[in-house]
């Protein structure tokens, strides 16, 4: 496969999961932003803003139809949900031969669908409802990708750059609710609820722990569930598995960084234990999460993408 | 049939009533109110305003669908190219809207006697510019006869003094050529331009007929068109034939890259053929070896259609600010490694001036006459003509030589006194540069225009493949002006464009 075409499956991929994410992410925070004391729905926007490093662009305040405009449809913010389809899309234009019709035009649909739409437009109502579309949008893309792409190397690569990127965004979602701050409100019990739903957990999680809301067993199913396929263990598996499976004909000592990397990383969970990260060890637990899978990005960009034609020649 | 927007069930079922030319009156009956007849030859209507018989069909469907419903189908096209991502980009204000070529609902059908005339001229032609591009880059038999001056060759900025003495496979110089031709007042289908080098267009032929033939699937059967959605695998053919080995080759096909307004084309074209679609940064040239960079290594390639015009195709041999070619890949090429189509330097065939040549170069290689003729042109390096054109530039279009789509052009009834003037002089300081035809009426064809059926100017560009043998699909883009009385049809000046059908009886 070619190099700039594994490269753009890849990049596709990441700024679709990004999309889904905000568009989760603002959707749960409209939606549970009523039930909550004007303080602690302050405090979770916050998270939010942060979440989607998105501070730049929200301002200081707190208003929720501010912040919806710059996580949603601010163009200037590149990680804005336009502005991820809009990349995503500009990547599927790029190999667009290599999709199927079925992606590139549903993907194509989405983003003319969304691309015109101002959070003027969706306030007056239910503005979560333009984000509920849009996720449900988002999850018929991703089964359409399943059904219509063959699962050869191309597709691989797409695993790869969907599950480089969730495991980062819920890596950083948790640091922010398990980091312990001086000063700012700590979550309380309908806080724990919104995470869940953040990383659509609330019904397996019930369904593991039943519906006892707590921090331990929380990030015990976020990070170590092997089954869930928003947990970081989950994410980290398909990362291993994808990258046994890219540039199959590779020569082994071009492979090698990337495999030493890809097991160190799958070794980092499976003997990770939630004990020792509730005894205040998961705050650099996922600090190093987030930075091995940047070491996998660009091993991977070294290795297979951009290297030198002297290194093969 | 529900998901399908464009069919309709109304349109299966029971038999063609309307295949005798019923009364109506252009420029009075529905849905022909606003049909303009006039001095140019109309596709559909006789001068007298009877629907000419291979139309009548058409004319049948149109007349039983409401205006609304024809809108209806319309909206429904061109939501569906949009969708497609069928589009090309428009940048103002920062900001970047993607328009939608438009397409015309209403299809542009051609006779089987007219295709069978057309097909046969373009392979005369197609022929004789490849004998002469072979000539030139080789002996010039065709200067030292005199039948061509010397300056015209050597000193036309797409001759590549580079392709001298090179052999090229089958003598192919052209490997795909998108001729336009045109309709004069009497009828007859006439040569405007030969393009030679990069030429563009057949994705909307495809794409045309995709969703023209779900908006009138009855009219569509019952007529006996032509297929031509096997382009694909006779440009894939023709490419093979072009390797020097026969097994395994490889093939792939070369665009700028996504902001070029042809790339939907390239990106369709290379799907359809089931090659990899490059672009410059992709290859490399090793050892006079051209290589892709895959995810597992190199990977050779032997053939490579090519959307690059030559000036950019190879910075180390062209020009050098280029960063969309790939450096030595014409060294490649000289050493027989690489196949490269279309070959460099045909873009000096393509000349309008050498254009007024190709009936002489006609009879000169193969003692014919031309089966398809040329429009009438006046060369101004030519001091007779010069005169000529001078004295009556308002009833002449004069274009510069190495220009296209439609720029450095002068339509001179349609222009002012001043701009007249101040075009002379532009052409007195460089009678070399410019050539001048008669006003042509391009034909007119029924097109959708606002709720109603109108004349349009429309001409006809069909794609040539040639390598070892040649092919013509019995197809062509037509490209309609869709501004009223306007006879420039590119897509870069507010043309749009048409379905082609060819009967096949």
């Amino acid at each position: 496969m070619l190099s700039r075409v594994a490269d753009s499956l890849y990049w596709m991929a990441r700024y679709i999961e990004r999309a889904e994410h905000t568009a989760r992410l603002v959707a749960v925070k409209l939606e549970s932003m009523v039930e909550q004391t004007r303080e602690d729905a302050d405090a979770s926007w916050h998270r939010v803003v942060e979440a989607l490093s998105a501070e730049e662009f929200a301002g200081k305040g707190h208003d929720a139809y501010v912040i919806t405009q710059a996580l949603a449809f601010n163009r200037f913010n590149s990680s804005s949900l336009l502005s991820s389809l809009r990349f995503a899309r500009d990547n599927a234009r790029q190999v667009r031969e290599q999709l199927s019709t079925e992606v590139w035009e549903h993907l194509n649909k989405l983003y003319l669908r969304l691309q015109p739409v101002t959070t003027e437009a969706v306030w007056g109502h239910h503005p979560a409802r333009i984000f509920r579309e849009a996720l449900e949008d988002l999850h018929t893309l991703e089964g359409v990708i399943y059904s219509t792409l063959s699962h050869n190397e191309g597709w691989h690569f797409i695993q790869l750059g969907r599950h480089i990127e969730r495991a980062q965004l819920v890596s950083r979602l948790l640091d922010l609710y398990y980091r312990q701050v001086p000063g700012v409100t700590t979550p309380k019990y309908f806080d724990w609820l919104v995470l869940l739903k953040f990383c659509t957990a609330f019904e397996p999680y019930c369904k593991a722990y039943t519906a006892q809301i707590k921090p331990e067993t929380i990030a015990e199913f976020l990070v170590f569930d092997a089954e869930f396929p928003h947990s970081v263990r989950f994410s980290i598996d398909s990362i291993c598995d994808a990258l046994n499976r890219v540039a199959p004909a590779a020569p082994p000592a071009r492979r090698a960084n990337v495999e030493r990397l890809a097991g160190k990383l799958k070794a980092t969970v499976d003997f990770g234990q939630i004990e020792e990260l509730m005894s205040g060890a998961i705050v650099p637990f996922l600090a190093d999460v987030t930075r091995q899978c940047e070491q996998i990005h660009e091993a991977v960009h070294l290795s297979y993408i951009a290297y030198g034609a002297e290194t093969v020649l | 049939m529900q998901h399908d927007v464009l069919a309709h069930t109304e349109d299966f079922g029971g038999p063609d009533q309307h295949l005798e030319s019923r009364l109506c009156v252009p420029g009075k009956d529905a849905p022909y109110e606003q049909y303009a007849l006039g001095k140019p030859f109309d596709e559909m209507f006789t001068p007298e305003g009877k629907v000419r018989s291979h139309y009548a069909s058409l004319d049948g469907r149109l007349s039983t669908l409401a205006p609304e419903e024809l809108l209806r189908r319309q909206q429904a096209v061109e939501l569906s190219f949009l969708h497609q991502g069928i589009t090309f980009t428009v940048y103002s204000d920062n900001q970047a809207t993607e328009r939608i070529i438009p397409t015309d609902l209403l299809p542009r059908i051609v006779t089987a006697q007219e295709w069978a005339r057309i097909e046969a001229g373009l392979k005369q032609r197609i022929q004789v510019l490849n004998l002469f591009l072979r000539d030139i880059y080789g002996d010039a038999r065709v200067l030292k006869d005199g039948i061509i001056p010397r300056s015209m060759i050597y000193g036309s900025k797409h001759y590549r003094r580079e392709m001298r003495g090179l052999p090229v496979p089958h003598g192919a110089y052209v490997n795909v050529c998108g001729s336009d031709l045109i309709r004069g007042e009497n009828g007859e289908f006439v040569i405007l331009e030969d393009n030679l080098r990069v030429p563009s267009g057949v994705s909307y032929m495809l794409a045309n007929r995709d969703v023209v033939r779900r908006a009138f699937p009855a009219v569509f059967r019952s007529m006996g068109v032509r297929a031509i959605e096997h382009y694909p695998n006779e440009l894939l053919a023709m490419l093979r034939s072009l390797a020097p080995f026969h097994e395994d080759v490889s093939i792939a096909v070369l665009t700028p890259g996504v902001f070029n307004s042809a790339y939907f084309e390239h990106a369709f074209l290379a799907r359809q053929m089931g090659v990899e679609l490059v672009e410059g940064r992709d290859l490399l040239v090793n050892d006079n070896v051209v290589y892709t960079r895959t995810t597992s290594g190199l990977k050779r390639i032997d053939v490579i259609y090519r959307r690059i015009d030559d000036d950019f195709i190879d910075p180390l041999n062209f020009r050098e600010d280029s960063a969309l070619g790939v450096p030595g890949i014409f060294n490649a090429y000289r050493a027989g490694n690489v196949v490269i189509a279309n070959a460099l330097g045909t873009g000096v065939a393509d000349d309008k001036a050498i254009y007024a040549y190709v009936p002489r170069l006609i009879r000169y290689y193969l003692s014919e006459e031309p089966i398809l003729n040329n429009v009438e042109t006046y060369l101004c390096r030519e001091e007779k003509a010069l005169d000529h054109v001078l004295a009556n530039l308002d009833k002449l279009v004069v274009k510069a030589v190495g220009e296209s789509g439609g720029y450095g052009m002068l339509v001179g009834p349609h222009a002012s006194k001043a701009e007249r003037a101040a075009f002379a002089e532009k052409i007195k300081a460089d009678p070399d540069n410019y050539i001048a035809q008669p006003t042509i009426q391009l034909s007119t064809a029924p097109t959708f225009v606002d709720g109603g059926v109108e004349a349009r100017h429309v001409d006809l560009r069909p794609f040539i493949l040639h390598g070892e043998t040649t092919t013509i699909v019995p197809g062509a883009l037509t490209r309609v002006a869709l501004k009223r009385g306007s006879l420039v049809v590119n897509s870069s000046q507010g043309g749009g464009s048409k379905d082609t059908w060819v009967l096949s009886e």
